[in-house]
């Protein structure tokens, strides 16, 4: 999501994204300040699995050692269900790191989940084992997709 | 009747039995590609149903200077750029990173700069699209370069006058400003279409229901339904113009046809697909051709065909693959839990009160 | 033949020829002749069916209202400010109802939440909102619906905000996820389609009269042809953080006959952006 690769392929330029087309559903930019990153660390209060996009909310502590609950945004459940993954996947309690951006009305405590991981920094829902890559299949707990065979 | 009955579920049964890609039955053994018959309904027509994915790396146009088919090597290259991406961004992070950059972490595209969200919440599609053995660098093949045609006179000037007409708002001015995928009328790009094409982020998956007089496709993203019929039933007037337009089908041999018209007026103008904003100078009259055609145990051939002469100088065609899926499609409710949209407007608000202020700071007190 | 024989004999003819009218009209009234079936022999429900009668205002037996949001008035209760301008269009019909039995069988705290939804109808229904409408209000919402089935899926296709149900024929495990609509999977009980749904999240209510659910409700279904156009639905709702018993709704479905009957669209997410999103645009609309 956050790089834009391209490779050269024969005489032409093959743009591969993994980011956006044109008009994209929303652009990032449109909900999120740049000019307002955070970080968080936490626990688990909440999961909204929800679309168009899921919301992890956390217990941290503010620069005032007060408690407030801050909303992540994340992407589509419906990938990591398919994946065998579920809410159940991240249990309450459980402390995630978050890094990203405050939305651009600061009256909200909401932030894009630019990288959303466990305390050991280990991705928060690409399984619990494994070098993290979906279907690299050293997690026992991921279900493996059967890939389509057309060739 | 009773007889009638029983001589019915026989049939049934026996065709129920008959091999076909149903999620739940195990896989029919591995034969040899001539030897495969199309799996086909009681009433004899070639099976479309199940779910299925068209998920891809191939885009919609043809990159410049590349050919119709990609060579093994090209495509053994893309396929690895993709899943070393994967990868790589699936490593641990650095537990004692600080926030990211005030001004943004310099990301493009939809990640807007702030870095959009983590790569497992994506599932975007890692192999090239193969269409009759041939690995494709493009949806598009007709015209031959891989590329929509010029588009008329007419179909520039609505161009025009659409962006002018979108161009006197600001782009957060009112919900209606924003994409409709955004206000979760429609799916990004054209997952629903017609055409129905991949959106290159996710869900990009379909459940079809096939009875002999009607074809139900339900796209995943937003839930959205098309109920083709079979037999007879009138057009709409051309005053009713729903969403995803006005669908009638019919069999030529074992190819399901399927011709819409009568789209949504908004679906013209915002209807733009992966890359490009090819159907935003479309006109009223615009027909969109559908062919299905189940060429193997996991494979729908789907081709389509865009049919709108006030606006492109010629037809113009493209082709793509819909696999089998051995998984579920789920429910994606997308309105009901849209904070995004909220998010946004006020956030466009914040900023332009932010400024107001900045600018009343500014000005000389009396 | 004339005569008085002959007479007595026409006679007994009417009469029986009657009576094989009249019994079986009596003995299975709603036996309209043979129902429709597939190639396999299962009851054939393809096609556009839509609920009669009141039952999305108040799945309760209930008398004609005059609004359904109220403020006090100087003399009895009139309908609030926000609704008022819509007159008589924004009454409520009355209605036999459809729970059999009368009532929901609340328990003491749902109950008290039903009264509330109620008394906060306009910022609670998620209809009003455009939401998705669950299960069973989805079957009895004044908009039709159509069933795409085959002998490998059943599926139903709601005109109310493009609602959708994808009935599995296989059970595919509990449900991952909470949803709108549930997870659905059919089973045949002779000629009834039986349907068990769960998975439903707390969100969706039964009417417009407040009535809700938790996310522990389970909704059983049968949908039995009682004719070529009619079908009897039942649905029995089981949800004990709710409900004290299971109870069950009961209603026939109409199939729509006309031969170019199809279904409409009402995608209604833009027609609430307004009451949701007005008062973030730019300039807002004045009140």
């Amino acid at each position: 999501m956050r790089k834009t690769y391209s490779i050269l392929v024969g005489g032409g330029l093959l743009l591969l994204s993994a980011t956006a087309p044109l008009w994209a559903h929303h652009a990032f930019g449109a909900e999120f300040d740049p000019n307002a990153p955070i970080r968080l660390r936490g626990k688990v209060v909440r999961l909204e699995w929800v679309n168009p996009h899921a919301w992890i909310h956390i217990e941290v502590k503010n620069k005032a050692g007060v408690s407030e609950v801050w909303m992540v945004e994340g992407g589509t459940p419906n990938t990591l269900l398919r994946r065998g993954l579920t809410r159940q996947s991240l249990t309450f309690g459980t402390e995630l790191i978050v890094d990203g951006y405050q939305t651009k009305d600061h009256s909200l405590k909401r932030a894009n989940g630019r990288d959303v991981t466990f305390s050991d920094g280990r991705k928060a829902f690409l399984g619990s084992s494994g070098t993290g890559a979906p279907r690299d299949g050293r997690d026992p707990n991921e279900r493996v997709k059967k890939p389509p065979t057309s060739r | 009747m009773r007889l009638h009955i029983m001589i019915q579920f026989a049939s049934g049964l026996a065709a129920a039995w008959a091999p076909g890609v149903a999620h739940a039955q195990a896989a029919a053994p591995t034969k040899p590609q001539a030897s495969w018959t199309v799996p086909r309904t009681p009433d004899g027509r070639p099976d479309l149903q199940g779910n299925w994915s068209n998920a891809t790396l191939t885009s919609f146009e043809r990159p410049v200077g590349l050919p119709l088919v990609l060579t093994k090597a090209q495509v053994a290259q893309l396929e690895k750029v993709r899943s070393d991406t994967i990868e790589k961004l699936g490593q641990r992070s650095d537990p004692n990173r600080t926030a990211p950059p005030v001004g943004g972490d310099g990301s493009t595209g939809a990640a807007g700069n702030v870095g959009g969200y983590n790569y497992f919440w994506i599932d975007a599609g890692d192999h090239i699209a193969v269409v009759n053995g041939e690995p494709r660098s493009s949806m598009i093949t007709n015209p031959p370069n891989g590329r929509v045609p010029p588009l008329t006179p007419a179909g520039r000037a609505r161009q025009a006058e659409r962006f002018k007409r979108l161009r006197q708002f600001g782009e957060y001015d009112n919900p209606e400003n924003r994409p409709l995928a955004e206000r979760c009328l429609m799916s990004f790009g054209s997952n629903a279409g017609p055409p129905m094409l991949p959106n290159y982020f996710y869900n990009n998956n379909y459940t079809i229901v096939q009875t002999p007089d009607h074809v139900m496709i339900m796209t995943e993203m937003v839930h959205d339904v098309r109920i083709i019929r079979l037999e007879g039933g009138e057009r709409l007037p051309p005053n009713v113009r729903p969403w995803m337009g006005d669908s009638h089908g019919r069999w030529e041999g074992d190819t399901l046809v399927v011709e819409t018209t009568n789209f949504h007026p908004s679906q013209l103008v915002a209807f733009t697909t992966s890359y490009n904003a090819a159907f935003f100078g479309t006109s009223d009259s615009l027909r969109i051709v559908e062919r299905f055609t189940r060429v193997d145990e996991h494979t729908i051939l789907y081709r389509f065909t865009v049919d709108d002469p006030a606006t492109f100088t010629q037809l113009w065609s493209g082709e793509l693959p819909f696999l089998a899926m051995d998984d579920l499609v789920y429910e994606y409710a997308c309105h009901e839990a849209n904070y995004a949209m909220s998010n946004v407007l006020s956030g466009a608000r914040a900023e332009e009160r932010k400024a107001a202020s900045r600018k009343s700071a500014r000005k000389p007190k009396p | 033949m004339h005569g008085p024989l002959n007479r007595m004999r026409l006679t007994k003819l009417l009469v029986t020829s009657a009576l094989l009218v009249v019994v079986p009209l009596v003995a299975a009234h709603a036996q309209r002749g043979p129902i429709p079936r597939t190639a396999s022999g299962k009851p054939d429900f393809n096609g556009i069916w839509q609920a009669l009668g009141n039952a999305h205002y108040d799945v309760e037996p209930h008398s004609a209202r005059g609004a359904m949001a109220w403020r006090p008035g100087p003399v009895v209760p009139v309908p609030a400010k926000e609704v008022v301008a819509l007159g008589a269009v924004g009454a409520v019909p009355s209605g036999m109802g459809i729970v059999v039995g009368g009532q929901i069988p609340y328990t003491p705290a749902a109950l008290v939440r039903k009264k509330e939804n109620l008394a906060q109808w306009l910022t609670r229904d998620p209809e009003i909102k455009c939401f998705l409408p669950g299960v069973p209000r989805a079957t009895y919402m004044p908009f039709p619906f159509q069933i795409v089935q085959s002998d490998r899926a059943f599926f139903i296709a709601y005109e109310y905000a493009g609602a959708l149900r994808n009935i599995y024929l296989k059970d595919p495990g509990p449900p991952q996820v909470d949803s709108w609509m549930g997870q659905s999977v059919g089973a045949w009980d002779g000629d009834s389609f039986v349907v068990t749904a769960n998975g439903f999240n707390a969100e969706s209510w039964f009417d417009r009269a407040g009535n809700h659910h938790s996310e522990a409700l389970k909704v059983v279904e049968r949908y039995t042809m009682i004719g070529p156009d009619h079908i009897q639905y039942e649905a029995t709702m089981e949800d004990p953080q709710t409900f004290t018993r299971t109870w069950t709704i009961r209603l026939p479905l109409y199939r729509h006959v006309n031969p170019d009957a199809r279904l409409g669209q009402f995608k209604c997410v833009e027609f609430v952006e307004e009451l949701m999103y007005g008062h973030l645009r730019k300039t807002p609309l004045k009140p």
